[in-house]
């Protein structure tokens, strides 16, 4: 494209922005759609438990709604794609477990266990952070495969073996259904103060080129260190409430390939790097995943996988990355 | 001041620069001419820590610069261009802007208010709001130099930044390069392909020829110097 | 005790060759298309089962197999780049958005293999005469034997093709500079075509060798195959195939000698410890250039 041609285009748009004679208010629009984004998850989910006692279907939407939001703090912002994600998820689960189940401790305390679990691994698997592109990725996918191995290999006593751990006496659908409305919340929280905090841009900016936020003053490895273990600390805790709600707890599904697949999914479809976008991905795909799982439970994966093809040939920016596109000049108050 | 001494960079068994010497002095603009492979670019990479160097000395007013990473040597000063412009696309320009300042400890204020001064000097603050990718690549190369005079920088490197750019923004950034040195009070090191603009614009010219420094000086001496007219202009 | 370990150090080879195959087909896919093929193992269980259908229903031994899988899944290869891999080329971040088609892939080819071929696990109904060879103490299946020697044969024509033939030639100039070759004016896109059929051959051909090796496999064990790969991958340097070789034999001794006097567990666990030892202590893995990091 010529310089001429990209020039007259931008002069010919630019007037048509509404937002342009008042700029300022873009950012005050964009505050006011997330904030009753906000507000909409929280009427949503808030009086569940007052109408039901059924509440599976909306607690494994939260906990989707979280696992895509975190997701994306690393994927949409920093620019990774951690296959291994579901490695901090069991890592929360098997730590709630242990910590409730072998060593008595209330179910509060496991989880902050948990979470704390999660950023210790984090913060282990540091050095990976180094690595660039698809290598991070399957570097990241071969750890979570290894500590499911190290999970295995340790005392039965602890663990539970094969056999997994039995939560008794933690029944409480109620209370882990509001702890993950809270862990909700908390990650929406954080996903607000990433976007508008300096951490936010510099996260960006790497992701955006790399090699050009070092080249003015971004450190790279220090910032992509506080995002990655803001983003470990959240699927651990979701890995810990779902034990709590579910009370079992077994290597297999702790460990599940398709917990990272279902996180990129939501996120993805959405669209990564928008904060809206692993909630409109997870609020449109979820639904469908139920009623296909609940009725063709063996065409679930295949169905997964046709959809992860499909997003990536046809909506690689995901709905809300494809909205941005089309009407670049709402782009701007879009959250 | 920079002062490069010997620097060498090699590639595997390809040697890109042989030992280049050179300094660019306080508020003085430094032309580098050189053919296309001549290890330009491969220079302004060693000298903000792109690349290692393989052997010799950089330093910026006395404070080596050698083995330090790209974000450490902007700290010390040093701000640069590339040759295909390296914006943020999926970021809006002053978002683009605030990046450089980010470790500055400025305020929102100052940060606001010395954004707006630059995006005005390169013509760009209408835009302020728009995504970088929007804009045209001339408008992008502008938008890269103000991101890096934002961080009121002691020098700045800037790799063929007329390339692609069409003759009226060329214009725009003729100026703003012209009075770098005694306005903003630093100095310039102006890699280009652009023959007039660099006699225009440098105090001294270096011609690049293979990784080695084939001539250097004012710009009548380069014109008339016979390794140049041999070797770059052609016979 | 030394009988044991000698024997693990021979399954080492053996195993590690397969794993090298393995992580040469990635590597020469990788290096010139950018793609991290996700969907790897699943096109070697597919092999298997070729080998195994091949067998059933033509009567087929897994060798005269052999040549069959490797046209029919380079033919599949050659159809699906155009399908899926050729358009990821224009997206923001090719290499990432490559890795979840791919990884949709994989699941679509576990699904699909679920539903054809049921959860079983089958074998080869093959046995070679006599069917092990003793050395001293150490006992060598003679279909060892032969699957050790199709992996070198097939090792050593890959690279033939790649060190002294034009396309091969043509092969490695793209996975050294992709931008040079645009120049030159090869036809990237056949080429680009021919390689992801060359590396889904080749992993049909590694799928029938695992299936005259170990004694069974089932749809599921894809995802174990693919993992494989991709630290062998990682061990040797992403994109280089004459590192693949030395990590996957690496990998390989270290996994069955680990075996012999450990559980499998410990011998896969041992494998990721040599992996994050190489990313500490040598980022682009053992062959690897530096920019990779
Ligand atoms: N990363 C690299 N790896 C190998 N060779 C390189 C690399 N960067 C530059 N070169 C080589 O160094 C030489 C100088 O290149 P460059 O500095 O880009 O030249 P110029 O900017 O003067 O056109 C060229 O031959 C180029 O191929
Ligand atoms: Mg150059």
């Amino acid at each position: 494209m010529s310089d001429e041609t990209r020039e007259t285009r931008i002069e010919a748009q630019n007037p048509l922005s509404a937002s342009q004679k008042n700029p300022e208010k873009t950012s005050h629009i964009k505050s006011l759609i997330w904030g009753g984004v906000v507000t909409l998850i929280i009427l949503a989910f808030l009086p569940v438990p007052l109408f039901t006692t059924n509440l599976s279907f909306m607690f494994y939407m939260m906990l989707w709604l979280t696992m895509a939001t975190s997701f994306n703090f690393v994927a949409g912002m920093a620019g990774y794609m951690p296959f291994g994600y579901v490695a901090f998820y069991g890592i929360g689960a098997y730590a709630t477990g242990v910590l409730y189940k072998t060593f008595g401790l209330p179910i509060p305390i496991a989880l902050a266990g948990a979470a704390a679990a999660g950023v210790a691994i984090g913060l282990l698997l540091a050095p990976t952070l180094r690595l660039k592109g698809v290598y991070f990725g399957i570097v990241s996918l071969a750890l979570a495969m290894a500590m499911k191995l190290i999970i295995s290999l340790m005392p039965a006593k602890i663990t539970g073996g094969s056999l997994g751990l039995i939560l008794s006496g933690a029944n409480d659908p109620t209370m882990a259904y509001y702890a993950m409305f809270i862990v909700l919340l908390g990650a929406l929280a954080a996903g607000t103060w990433l976007s508008m905090s300096r951490l936010g841009i510099a996260l960006r900016a790497i992701r955006d080129d790399r090699e050009a936020a070092e080249v003015v003053g971004v450190n790279v490895v220090r910032t992509r260190l506080k995002a990655w273990v803001m983003a470990t600390m959240f699927p651990s805790l979701v890995g810990g409430v779902e034990a709590w709600y579910t009370n079992a707890i077994d290597l297999e599904s702790s460990f599940n390939l398709l917990v990272t697949a279902k996180s990129i999914v939501y996120a993805m479809a959405g669209g990564l790097g928008f904060l809206v976008g692993p909630i409109v991905g997870a609020s449109a795909l979820y639904g469908i995943d139920q009623l296909i799982w609940r009725h063709f439970p063996t065409l679930n994966l295949l169905i997964l996988g046709v959809v992860i093809i499909a997003l990536m040939l046809l909506l690689p920016r995901g709905i809300v990355g494809a909205f941005a596109q089309r009407f670049s000049r709402f782009r701007r108050f879009i959250p | 001041m920079l002062k490069v001494d010997q620097l060498v960079k090699t590639f595997g068994g390809m040697t890109a620069l042989a030992g280049i010497s050179l300094t660019v002095p306080d508020r003085s603009i430094l032309g580098v001419l050189g053919m296309n492979g001549s290890g330009k670019t491969t220079m302004l990479n060693c000298i903000n820590g792109i690349y290692e160097a393989t052997a010799g000395e950089i330093s910026l007013d006395g404070v080596s610069l050698i083995g330090k990473a790209p974000h450490a040597v902007f700290s010390e000063g040093v701000g640069r261009t590339f040759q295909v412009p390296r914006i943020f696309p999926q970021m809006s320009l002053l978002e683009n802007l605030a990046v450089a300042l980010l470790n500055k400890g400025l305020s929102n204020a100052q940060v606001a208010e010395i954004s707006a001064h630059w995006l005005n000097k390169v013509e760009l603050y209408r835009l302020r709001h728009n995504y970088a990718e929007e804009l045209s690549g001339g408008q992008q190369k502008l938008l890269e130099l103000a991101r890096i005079m934002v961080a009121n920088p002691k020098l700045v490197l800037l790799d063929e930044p007329f390339a692609g750019v069409n003759p009226s923004l060329a214009l725009l950034l003729i100026g703003i390069i012209r009075e770098m040195p005694q306005e903003v009070g630093c100095s310039v090191m102006l890699v280009s392909h652009d023959l007039t603009s660099v006699y225009e614009l440098s105090d001294n010219i270096l011609v690049m020829h293979e990784g080695h420094v084939l001539a250097e000086g004012n710009a009548e001496a380069i014109q008339k110097n016979p390794d140049v007219i041999e070797a770059y202009l052609g016979a | 005790m030394n009988e044991l370990l000698l024997q693990g150090l021979v399954n080492g080879i053996v195993v590690g060759l397969i794993y090298a195959l393995i992580g040469v087909s990635l590597n020469v896919i990788f290096g010139v298309l950018r793609v991290v093929n996700f969907a790897h193992g699943e096109f070697i269980v597919l092999g298997a089962y070729g080998a195994y259908f091949a067998q059933q229903l033509l009567g087929l031994s897994p060798l005269l197999a052999m040549p069959l899988v490797f046209l029919v899944f380079g033919l599949i290869g050659y159809g699906l780049y155009f399908l899926l891999v050729q358009r990821l080329s224009r997206s923001n971040d090719p290499e990432h958005a490559s890795l979840l088609v791919m990884f949709g892939l994989s699941l679509v080819l576990g699904a699909l293999m679920l539903l054809a071929f049921e959860a079983d696990s089958r074998s080869l109904n093959f046995s070679l005469e006599p069917p092990f060879l003793m050395f001293g103490n150490v006992i060598l299946p003679t279909t060892k034997l032969l699957g050790l020697g199709v992996s070198v044969v097939i090792t050593g024509c890959l690279a033939y093709f790649l060190y002294r033939t034009m396309p091969g030639k043509a092969l490695r100039a793209i996975i050294m500079n992709r931008d040079a070759i645009q120049i030159v004016g090869v036809d990237l896109n056949h080429l680009s075509a021919l390689t992801f059929g060359l590396g889904l051959g080749l992993a049909g051909i590694t799928g029938i060798i695992v299936s005259m090796i170990f004694p069974s496999f089932s749809p599921f064990i894809g995802q174990d195959y693919t993992l494989i790969g991709f630290i062998v991958i990682v061990l040797g340097g992403l994109g280089h195939p004459i590192g693949a070789v030395a990590g996957g034999i690496l990998f390989g001794l270290a996994e069955q000698t680990a075996m012999v006097f450990f559980s499998g567990t410990v011998a896969m666990l041992l494998g990721f410890v040599l992996l994050i030892a190489v990313i500490l202590i040598r980022p682009a893995g053992l062959f690897g250039v530096q920019n990779l990091r």
